[in-house]
């Protein structure tokens, strides 16, 4: 018991910063021709996929590429309605969300890498949304979304537009994960 | 004649939408989880949002005192986060792993953004350095809270860079 407790204060002593905890650092490489600013960086519940905003053309454009290698994956419907902006991954990549604008209203859609359909998420005309997050799963999007000047974050349920993308191993009825990450 | 031409315009509307339904290209609007949303209200303004399956981050609050609200979504309830609001720090970014042990925060403070990693568990705050030195603002985590990824502006430029978490 005591030495439980003497662990757990070393511990938190550790993580308070006073320890020498190797943080391995690596940038994300270049983002491609003729672009210098990376932004919005969105990693795969995984980890295999990074998403990030980059300058192209002079449009904020999508980036998906494969991590560690850096190679870019391929976007159907999404390489056009720029600028692009708060992309969010599914586990496996599989499901992309991104804010893209379509004349002189932004829309949150999910681009279903696997077959390349695309779900597109209107609101109402007096609201705008400004940052989304989709749950690693596919089944949940937030939306920060902005009404009368007030900003504020609703979470929509999936599950009638979207299957599962759940980690190897993980059948949709539920169940902890197999193994989680790399 | 009239049942004609209107025939004929009915089969090129459908001609026209057919490449629409196919792709999945028509506008829906998944249901709003009215429960949680109301939750959600009741903590003022919130931006920022951060979902990893039964977690949900948003930085929220009333008469612009801003503070970090995790989410437990299946007790539709926000959890303590003892020792990583302060009133003198603003956040600007959060992210959470699937777990909800692990929340990555961006926070301005004495005039300075900082990047700290917060354990739920310990109740422990890590300061996060940019190695080289730059300014940290959007962050995204891997699911099991071992990598991040950090939007940093160095010299005028923003880059991506890709942390381990030990």
């Amino acid at each position: 018991m005591r030495g439980a407790f003497v662990a757990a204060i070393l511990t938190a002593f550790v993580c308070s910063g006073c320890g020498s905890w190797s943080w391995g650092r690596r940038s994300a490489g270049p983002a491609g021709l003729g672009a210098s600013n990376r932004q919005d960086p969105a990693l795969s519940g995984d980890g295999s996929v990074l998403a990030s905003v980059v300058e192209r053309g002079g449009r904020d454009t999508l980036l998906l590429q494969e991590q560690p290698s850096g190679r870019e994956l391929p976007l159907r419907s999404l390489r056009r309605f720029q600028p692009h902006r708060s992309p969010s991954l599914s586990w496996n990549g599989r499901y992309v969300a991104v804010l893209i604008q379509q004349g002189n209203r932004r829309l949150a859609v999910i681009e279903d890498r696997a077959n390349g359909k695309l779900l597109r998420f209107p609101l109402p005309g007096d609201q705008e949304v400004e940052r989304l997050s989709l749950a690693p799963s596919g089944r949940r999007l937030a939306l920060e979304v902005v009404h009368n000047g007030i900003n504020r974050v609703e979470v929509f349920d999936l599950a009638n537009q979207l299957e599962p993308d759940l980690p190897a191993g993980v059948r949709s009825g539920g169940g902890a994960p197999a193994a989680t990450g790399r | 004649m009239a049942i004609t031409a209107a025939i004929a315009l009915l089969v090129r509307s459908l001609a026209l939408l057919a490449p629409l339904l196919v792709s999945g290209c028509l506008g829906t609007m998944p249901a709003p989880m009215g429960g949680l949303n109301r939750r959600l209200e009741a903590i003022g303004s919130s931006h920022a949002p951060a979902l990893s399956d039964r977690w949900l981050a948003v930085i929220g609050g009333r008469g612009g005192r801003e503070q970090v609200v995790l989410v437990d979504l299946e007790r539709q309830m926000p959890v303590p986060l003892p020792g990583l609001n302060r009133p003198d720090a603003q956040p600007l970014a959060v992210a959470v792993d699937t777990s909800g042990e692990r929340l990555a925060v961006v926070r301005q403070l004495e005039g300075r953004t900082e990047l700290v990693l917060y354990r739920r568990g310990l109740m422990a705050l890590q300061p996060v350095a940019m190695e080289p030195a730059g300014v940290p603002r959007r962050i995204s985590l891997r699911a099991d809270g071992r990598e991040l990824a950090v939007e940093v502006s160095r010299g005028g430029v923003w880059q991506v860079d890709l942390i381990q978490v030990p």
